[in-house]
């Protein structure tokens, strides 16, 4: 009798397509498939893909996936309808922002709108000072007001910040639990739940969106857990990216809606920090180029980049994020012109019509035609030959865009080409130079439809001189799923100078924080064994504003140690340090980690030289006899020599003259310039 | 067109100078020391051509964006052809570089092949600079109170750094270490465009930069001979007054007219007051500056700024003017006439371009500070501008609480920073309801500011604006002007709008109103339910609603079309 075969699988939703990953829990090998993605309810192409291409009597070992549903509700403003609660005087915090102007030229420039509007904000007197006493006693008679009026209006969620509630959450509490009593079933967020962490109006923005999400986040999982409870064995939960780059169950997504808001796009840099432990390259620029955004992140040592606060929508939010630099540039950039001059996007076709090349109506040229013009990507071998391109529409395009600057279609092409990789460098620059760090230290790791065919020049651009092309480029962020661990961050406001703190205080609060990991851990079904923390705080030199997260090393803390860790990623970040000045302390954080068991990737199959084939294709406006080799065909130990081009069903990568390309371990490509 | 550089290339060019002034600034931000240049963000930073024309520019505050091209243009007369690779020159003076001395303009050329191709230049405020009070002064009636003046000056000879001029500088601040270190900052973002610079240039040739250069210098121009010649042409001319010169002299007036010839726009300040004795006169280099971001708020705002841009436009400021300093007038507010000087060009502007149009603003820093100088308990300042209300456009309402003009990306200090840092109580941080001018379309509201002082300390306020507060346009009303309240602990009250430092007792309290912006268009023309929304949201009162809108409302808060006045049709 055949023991039932056993799956771990990540599924990624996008705009477009659904990509599922399906990994033999015995043997670690993989699968990927596309799926066209469900919009009305993105749980129905997962539930269709996993149905389908699961055997009948397999079971789930594992199941995570990557969801937008937040993301989306937020981006159309279709979440929840939420009335909002303040500190008396301070009703407007939410709608007055931060008073900056986002466009410095601008005298039109508006702020973004809020989640909940001024006529939904409401007020009690009470007050919380800032040493954490109660200056003004909470009035429960305006409590009970406030209930009438959420009943009346018929609220679907209720968000509470009152100012330092995170030293001395008391009236928080107190609102909380009278409000259940009169309207049992009302979603409430307190503030110094979802964040409990200084600065009212980030706080406030922070727990509107908890609030705004909730209803729409829950009703989605449901709905995915109603569709696949039965593939799951008995205690096993279903997970859901975060945000911050680990995984939660449904559960505790539930309970926390808003840790879902980037759970979608942090795929990719998840997949690279996978990547970089599976070639031992620990520093990765990871780009997902598809047909209308370009994805930028950075893996450090190992460990996607991330900060403690983002911005989405213009509003601010309170929690640990993967770093992700996005800019309008991709397959479909439209190229246009004015006063004489060529510009490439952001405006971008989209899928609908996309690109001229497409047949579907598209009129203005794009990458994709100008990479079709220079024939580098094959009209009639594109997407599993499921899509025949026009070659010829696209061609004429450009050559008559060319004539109105005396030059030919091929040398057009080759420039919109130019300039979108001008536009695409210079997003890296930002998230590397600007950052202090220098990117030709790191291998460039290209994914996406789009980006394999860019990366060896993007990599010129940038002096870099080693390109990774992984296994399923197309599919990659589902593939880096599988490889995360169980991750939620907790954190508390503690400000002073450094050296004014007793290191057995500051253990203590540390301690509080892991005690709440281990409650938090032990609910996602971890076992004591599989429990890990990272510590770190938030420092600055007395006077400034920004801080940096500064890892803080388990067990008695030596505060001058610390103390000199700050004062070298300060000189990393700045390039000077004053080791002379006072250091303040701002939060201290704790990432409490629970580590799943998973099998290692099995090598993919390698298939055969298939019979060789060529075409002429344009590099840098020159013609080249170019070999052409699919993915499957490229072997261990036998690199290919640039010009080449390596095609499978979901990307294109261009091997330039000058760059060889190699398979290695685990099946992902190496393109290497030759010096 | 029989230029050298493709079109390809001009646009990689073009990406290039914006790129490159972004990793300018991002060098400079970086690298230094003081709080006011990597958080405040007071500074830019440029990529010129060889001959000083501006090709790429980064900054964090508006204001100086057509300022440091007149700096490099200046060290270029005065040095000639003595310059060589690896030279660093800097300059601070009012009266040559148009702001206060706090911000120093640093230039370095670069070279390339042994040609000169460019210059990199980068302006930061630096936190002391000498003046008779430490930080920034209030009261200085000439230029010898504000600190230490500098002309064009070689610092940096060759890659040497000339010792004696930086033992000068060190001797002349109240902060030597955190000065050098801004200065290298500001070498550093210079170095980084050189550095760029030459390796595109090993590139692509010294030669086809150039044409590509005025290739982007040519399609600017056009874009703005093209927007201006567009406009009707015709004479428009505005004024108002500040309330005083700082050190309590009657109204100063501001006078601008614009003139719009063909291709052409004529800015003439011609009826502004002459100098005045207290500080905020203003150089002409940074007049033409503000004039120029006025303009371009107006005249192709999604476009870069190249050395092209502002060719359309001449400015005429008279020789005995505020803003036209010259020695030895008081320079350290200089900015405060150039917001009322910014709102009369806009207006003037949006006559020209009714489908741009755009009400006043509120129009000051408007700065409240505390500070403690006890060594016993500590010392410690906190000092903010405050945000207020912009004027209402053609097709919308003024935006409500945001900084002015000038400033660029400043964020206000949150209240639960402000009370875990200094003893200073916020009670109370909202909208300032009726601010805003009403029109159809309503301007935007101020805000109110409520400080409680809970230890004694000194406090300090500049606030503008009160004679001629934010007008309104085609109809609509202006908006109110700022008014403060110093309530002290025995129930005295107080409304000064400008204060130099004075010591509070604990329990002062220290309210402080910013003014809204103006108005657009008839308010008897706004929709009921506009009106309805801004009395249920809190912009506008009840009482207001009905004796500036002619809006009624019934007890249970819905329209009272009764009592209501018809509306004019919007």
């Amino acid at each position: 009798m055949s023991v039932a075969q056993r799956f771990r699988v990540a599924a990624d939703i996008g705009g477009t397509f659904t990509d599922i990953v399906f990994q033999d829990s015995a043997t670690g090998g993989c699968e990927a498939v596309k799926l066209l993605s469900t919009p009305t309810n993105p749980a129905e192409a997962v539930i269709r893909g996993v149905v389908s291409f699961l055997p009948g009597d397999a079971q789930m070992d594992f199941f995570v996936h990557g969801t937008t549903v937040g993301l989306n509700a937020l981006l159309t403003r279709t979440g929840a309808r939420v009335a909002l609660l303040t500190t008396e005087n301070f009703r407007d915090i939410y709608t007055i922002q931060g008073n900056d102007r986002g466009e410095i030229f601008s005298i039109r420039w508006n702020k973004p709108p809020p989640l909940v509007p001024l006529e939904h904000t409401y007020t009690v007197r009470e007050r919380i000072s800032g040493s954490g006493e109660v200056v003004q006693q909470l009035d429960v008679a305006e409590i009970d007001a406030f209930a009438d009026v959420v009943e009346a209006k018929g609220y679907e969620a209720l968000a509470v910040c009152f100012l330092f509630s995170f030293k001395n959450p008391v009236h928080e509490l107190a609102v909380e639990t009278r409000l259940k009593e009169r309207l049992p079933g009302l979603d409430i967020a307190l503030s110094h739940r979802v964040s409990p962490e200084w600065r009212e109006f980030e706080r406030t923005s922070t727990t509107v969106m908890d609030s705004y999400l909730a209803p729409v986040v829950r009703k989605y999982l449901t709905s995915l857990v109603g569709g696949l409870e039965a593939r799951l064995p008995e205690g096993h939960a279903l997970h859901v990216m975060e945000s911050n780059g680990g995984v939660m169950s449904a559960t505790s997504a539930s309970k926390s809606p808003l840790q879902t808001l980037l759970s979608g796009p942090v795929g990719g840099a998840i997949g690279g920090k996978a990547l970089s432990h599976a070639t031992g390259r620990p520093n990765l620029i990871c780009i997902d180029m598809g047909g209308t955004s370009f994805d930028a992140s950075l893996v450090i040592d190992g460990k996607p980049s991330s900060s403690n606060e983002a911005t989405i929508e213009g509003l601010p939010v309170q929690m640990s994020v993967v770093d992700i630099h996005v800019i309008g540039a991709g397959g479909g950039s439209i190229a246009w012109e004015e006063a004489d001059a060529v510009r490439v996007g952001p405006q971008s076709a989209g899928s609908d019509p996309g690109p001229i090349c497409y047949g579907k109506g598209g009129e203005k040229p794009t990458v994709s035609d100008a990479n079709i013009v220079l024939r580098r990507i094959d009209g009639a071998n594109f997407s599993d030959k499921e899509m025949q391109l026009d070659a010829g529409a696209a061609e004429r395009a450009l050559a008559e865009m060319g004539s109105r600057f005396g030059m030919s279609a091929l040398e057009m092409a080759q420039g919109v080409v130019d300039i979108i990789n001008s536009k695409m460098a210079d997003a890296i620059r930002t998230i590397t130079i600007r950052r202090g760090i220098d990117p030709r230290d790191f291998t460039l790791a290209a994914f996406g439809g789009a980006g394999p065919a860019q990366a060896a020049a993007l990599a010129e651009e940038l002096e870099i001189c080693e390109v990774i092309i992984p296994v399923h480029p197309g599919a990659f962020s589902a593939w880096g799923m599988l490889q995360t661990d169980i991750r939620h961050d907790f954190k508390e406001t503690l400000y002073g100078s450094w050296d004014s703190f007793e290191p057995a205080y500051l253990e203590d609060r540390f301690a509080a924080l892991e005690q709440e990991g281990h409650i938090y851990l032990s609910g996602e079904g971890i076992g004591e064994g599989d429990v890990k923390f990272e510590r770190s705080a938030d420092f600055r030199y007395q006077g400034q504003e920004y801080v940096l997260t500064i890892p803080v090393p388990k067990g008695t803390i030596d505060l001058q140690e610390v103390r000199s860790r700050f004062d070298q990623a300060y000189e990393r970040q700045y390039g000077h340090s004053s080791p002379e000045s006072r250091m303040e302390l701002a939060n201290i954080r704790v990432a409490a980690f629970g580590i799943l068991a998973r099998p290692d990737y099995a090598e993919p199959a390698t298939g055969t030289l298939g019979k060789p084939r060529s075409r002429k294709v344009y590099f840098s406006g020159v013609e080249h006899d170019t070999s052409i080799l699919d993915r499957d065909g490229v072997l261990p130990e036998s690199p290919v020599i640039g010009p080449a081009i390596i095609e499978e069903g979901t990307a294109t990568t261009l091997v330039p003259p000058g760059w060889r390309a190699e398979l290695i371990e685990g099946g992902h490509l190496i393109l290497e310039a030759e010096r | 067109m029989t230029r050298e550089a493709d079109p390809i290339t001009t646009e990689v060019v073009r990406n290039f100078v914006t790129s490159c002034a972004e990793d300018m600034n991002a060098a400079l931000w970086r690298s230094a020391y003081s709080a006011v240049i990597y958080e405040g963000r007071d500074s830019a930073v440029a990529l010129l051509d060889a001959d000083g024309n501006m090709l790429g520019q980064s900054t964090g505050v508006p204001l100086f964006v057509g300022a440091i091209d007149a700096c490099v243009h200046q060290i270029m007369d005065y040095y000639g052809s003595d310059m060589a690779p690896g030279d660093i020159f800097v300059m601070n003076d009012s009266y040559m570089q148009g702001t206060h001395l706090h911000d120093i303009t640093a230039v370095g050329p670069i070279f390339f092949e042994g040609n000169l191709v460019g210059f990199g230049a980068a302006r930061a405020h630096w936190g002391d600079i000498g003046a008779i009070d430490p930080g920034s002064t209030m009261g200085s009636t000439d230029i010898y109170q504000e600190g230490l003046r500098l002309g064009p000056t070689r610092i940096v000879d060759d890659g040497k750094p000339i010792r004696e001029w930086y033992d000068l500088l060190r001797l002349n601040t109240r902060l030597p270490d955190m000065s050098i270190g801004d200065l290298n900052a500001q070498i550093a973002s210079i170095r980084t465009g050189q550095r760029r610079l030459t390796q595109l240039l090993n590139r692509i040739g010294a030669d086809t930069y150039r044409s590509a250069c005025l290739n982007i210098f040519e399609q600017a121009r056009r874009l703005d001979r093209e927007a201006i010649a567009a406009l009707e042409d015709g004479v428009y001319s505005r004024e108002g007054y500040l309330d005083d010169d700082g050190v309590g002299s009657e109204p100063v007036k501001v006078a601008l007219t614009l003139e719009i010839r063909g291709e052409e726009m004529i800015v003439d300040l011609d009826g502004t007051s002459g100098p005045v004795l207290g500080s905020v006169n203003c150089g002409a280099v940074q007049t033409k500056s503000l004039l120029r971001l006025a303009y371009k708020t107006m005249i192709n705002p999604d476009r870069a700024i190249t050395g092209g841009s502002f060719e359309t436009m001449a400015v005429r400021i008279p020789d005995s003017c505020l803003f036209n300093a010259k020695e030895p007038a008081a320079c350290e507010w200089y900015f405060t006439g150039l917001g009322l000087l910014a709102d009369l060009m806009i207006s003037c502007m949006s006559e020209a371009m009714p489908e741009r149009a755009t009400a006043a603003h509120y129009g000051d820093s408007m700065v409240s500070c505390f500070f403690s100088v006890d060594p016993d308990r500590g010392q410690w300042i906190a000092i903010e501008p405050t945000a207020g209300g912009w004027g209402a456009r053609v097709d919308g309402d003024g935006e409500s609480a945001l900084i002015n003009l000038v400033n660029g990306g400043f964020r206000n200090i949150s209240a639960e920073v402000y009370e875990t840092k200094f003893p200073v109580r916020v009670e109370e941080f909202s909208l300032r309801r009726d601010s805003g001018g009403p029109g159809c379309w309503r301007g935007g509201c101020g805000v109110v500011r409520r400080f409680r002082l809970l230890e004694s300390c000194f406090g300090a306020l500049w606030f503008e604006r009160s004679k001629t507060t934010a007008w309104g346009l085609a109809g609509g009303a202006d908006g109110q002007g700022p008014a403060n309240t110093i309530i002290l602990p025995d129930g005295s009250k107080e409304h000064p709008l400008k204060m130099r430092a004075r010591e509070f007792p604990a329990g002062t309290i220290i309210e402080t109103m910013t003014g809204g912006g103006g108005g657009y268009g008839d308010p008897m023309s706004r929709p009921f339910e506009y009106v309805a929304k801004d009395v249920l949201q809190g912009y506008v009162s009840a009482e207001a609603a009905k004796s500036r809108y002619g809006v009624a409302f019934q007890g249970n808060g819905t329209i009272d079309k009764e009592a209501s006045l018809v509306r004019t049709v919007g």
